[in-house]
């Protein structure tokens, strides 16, 4: 059931929200924001499925199918999926900058805590 | 040329800086001169082809690029389309040709850097450029993601990017944790609109949604609207703008808000006005809110500051509303202004921002408190800040006089409210940049400054160039609004035109009709009565203690990460429920 996961994406989506709005440990705001991105794929993989689909792969279909009857529809969108494809590398590039950032906090403010750092104000 | 061949010329101004930031890193191996030697290279080869485009494009044609030749079949796009309208080639040759000067400048000015970071900030700088000119060229919504993603990752590289200053990383974190929201924001806004419409070619949006859009389309828009207006810096979004623009050195925070903050507004402008069209209408009242409470509110900040790039950041805040303001109303010369101020905010930010970043290099002070006295120390910094300030102010000759004028008069018959909160963050504007013109340079100071660096070459060259840029683009607006202004504005007000030119490779338009009255009385009471209220404003406020209202608003800046964040998830509810609520 594929309302499930539009549900479960906006739990998630949520969860990791609040987790941002209300934690003040940086490590838990950087989990936070991932859970929120990692809901942002299950959000668009769901978008991609079609009823009784299978998976855009041409080569070799699998059985009661040809790769005719598969380029005309039965396939999940190969778009979207792409899509999420991108989005996961982007992603992964900048939670490998977010942590960077977080261990050079650490190293200089030896905290932390939100609270900790906030030395920019007004 | 004809249009294909200069079509297949449109990726080389994105893969030249790109190639360029790969090559800088390796080459700073061989030799500490060779990354600036490439990035000045890659970026003037970018400018170079952007320029081939020039004289097709500003005649009013688009010059449309389908990558690999995968062009549309029957109103379907698979291929990733490039398509250059004026409008765009205006950001994308102001992003080449002004880090151009930037890369010279700050490059040939940071001489205490090893050869390893000199070749990371090299390569930085070229991806940022790179991921601007991608974002102004592209007509297709996923690309447009993937450049604000680029232009995204090498800004946080950038901010941080100075680790001696821990400030440097705390801002860091701001801007990663706000943008990466905004690219949620974005991401989801895309998808959406890739479901309903199975469509990511900006053209093929555009018929798709055709004259009227569903509430689904409109939420998409907002959540668009709302991740770019939080890379423009638009209020509520904007809690990591100040202290980015803070920490970075002087030509880090020009280029953020000379040219990275407005690849917001571009694609702001973009999504609903050239590809919504007429069925984003209910999201242009949004924008011009945002707009008008981030020119007041940037505005009104800015004066509270002791810390001078703080103050010139938030003027940028405060300048992204006015553009936004201008352009969300819809007449030829609201958006013709707004487009003639988007180049000339570029010209006369990159030039302040310089100067703060020189004083902060000479004196080690930042904050205004501490300076003064500058004007007998630093007589050339002085005179490019105030001809900086005076274009902001709207002084005639200078740049700010004509375009800012042009939204003035688009606003003061149909929108009198928004007139009227253009005109308070004018005055309140002008007071912040006269307050930090004295307390920095006119101040008496009591003892003298420890012997000041003299002013290097290039920061001389880039001071000259773009006190010369103010000038020109001030002293000319019949020539650039004829030549440039008028091709954009038509291709941004003509509904359905850029669209349409998409899809069918071709598209030609006359310019719209655009005309500002130099010497009209209205203009320049305005510019004398904003001017005279702006100094007796700066005037009084260094006499006083700070207002109550201020403090409060200060308060709600209180630093604090996670409460940005919240204003900013405050706008993204504020903005889809708005929208969805104000659709019948």
């Amino acid at each position: 059931m594929i309302v499930v996961n539009y549900l479960a994406a906006g739990g998630l989506f949520c969860i990791g929200l609040y987790v941002v709005l209300t934690h003040r440990n940086l490590i838990k705001m950087v989990m936070g924001l991932s859970v929120m991105e990692a809901s942002t794929y299950l959000l668009l993989i769901s978008m991609a499925y079609r009823r009784g689909s299978t998976a855009p792969v041409f080569v070799g279909p699998p059985a009661g199918r040809t790769a005719s009857s598969l380029s005309h529809g039965g396939v999940a969108d190969p778009v979207i999926q792409n899509f999420c494809l991108t989005a996961i590398v982007i992603g992964v590039a900048a939670t490998a900058v977010f942590l960077t950032v977080v261990v050079r906090i650490a190293q200089h403010y030896r905290s932390l805590d939100a609270d900790d750092v906030r030395g920019m104000r007004g | 040329m004809t249009d294909a061949a200069l079509g297949s010329l449109e990726p080389l101004p994105i893969v030249i800086p790109v190639v360029g930031a790969v090559l800088a890193p390796v080459a700073a191996r061989v030799s500490r001169r060779l990354p600036l030697v490439i990035s000045v290279l890659a970026m003037a080869a970018s400018a170079g082809v952007l320029a081939i485009l020039c004289h097709r494009v500003y005649t009013g044609h688009l010059v449309v690029h389908y990558l690999g030749h995968v062009g549309p079949v029957d109103g379907h796009a698979l291929g990733i389309a490039l398509a250059a309208d004026p409008f765009g080639l205006t950001y994308a040759l102001l992003a080449a040709a002004l880090g151009t000067l930037l890369v010279l400048f700050s490059l040939s000015s940071m001489r205490e850097l090893g050869s390893h970071e000199l070749g990371g900030y090299a390569c930085l700088y070229q991806l940022l450029l790179a991921g601007l000119i991608g974002s102004a060229l592209t007509a297709d919504l996923f690309d447009l993601f993937v450049w604000f993603e680029v232009s995204a990752l090498a800004s946080y590289g950038l901010t941080g990017f100075f680790l001696a200053r821990p400030f440097a990383v705390e801002a860091a974190f701001k801007i990663l944790v706000l943008t990466t929201i905004a690219g949620f924001g974005i991401f989801i806004g895309t998808g959406l609109i890739y479901d309903t419409h199975g469509a990511l070619n900006l053209g093929q949006i555009h018929v798709a949604l055709g004259s009227g859009a569903h509430s689904a389309d409109l939420v998409a828009l907002a959540l668009l609207v709302a991740g770019f207006a939080t890379k423009a810096g638009i209020v509520p979004f904007h809690g990591w703008l100040p202290d980015a623009h803070t920490a970075a050195p002087g030509p880090v925070s020009a280029l953020f808000s000379g040219l990275m903050v407005n690849l917001g507004v571009v694609a702001i402008v973009r999504l609903t006005l050239q590809v919504y069209g007429s069925a984003g209408r209910p999201v242009l009242g949004l924008v011009t809110v945002l707009g008008a409470v981030s020119a007041v509110m940037g505005a009104v900040l800015a004066l509270a500051q002791d810390d001078l790039k703080r103050l010139l950041a938030y003027d940028t805040v405060s300048q992204m509303g006015v553009l936004l303001v201008g352009f969300a109303n819809r007449s030829a010369s609201g958006v013709g202004g707004a487009t003639y101020h988007l180049i000339n905010h570029a010209l006369f930010k990159a030039l302040l921002f310089l100067c703060a970043g020189s004083i902060v290099h000479a004196t080690g002070k930042e904050k205004l408190s501490e300076m003064g006295g500058l004007a007998r120390a630093r007589p050339v910094t002085t005179a490019a800040f105030l001809v900086g300030a005076a274009a902001i102010a709207g002084i005639p000759p200078l740049n700010g006089y004509a375009s800012v004028g042009l939204i003035h008069d688009a606003l003061l018959h149909d929108e009198p409210a928004a007139y009227s909160a253009l005109l308070v963050a004018q005055v309140v504007t002008i007071a912040a940049l006269a307050r930090a013109a004295y307390l920095a340079f006119f101040r008496p100071r009591a003892s003298d400054y420890d012997d000041l660096e003299r002013l290097h070459p290039g920061m001389l060259t880039a001071f000259l160039a773009l006190c010369g840029g103010c000038v020109a683009f001030g002293a000319m607006p019949g020539l650039v609004i004829r030549n440039v202004v008028a091709p954009a504005t038509a291709w941004i007000t003509t509904s359905g035109a850029y669209a349409s030119g998409v899809l069918a490779r071709r598209g030609t338009l006359a310019p719209a009709d655009v005309h500002f009255d130099y010497w009209s009385a209205t203009e320049l009471l305005t510019v004398v009565g904003t001017v005279a209220a702006g100094l007796l404003l700066a005037w009084w406020y260094t006499r006083h203690e700070e207002p109550r209202l201020v403090t409060g608003l200060r308060a709600l800046h209180n630093g604090s990460v996670n409460d940005y964040t919240s204003y900013a998830a405050f706008g993204f509810v504020v903005a889809a429920g708005v929208v969805l609520i104000g659709h019948p």
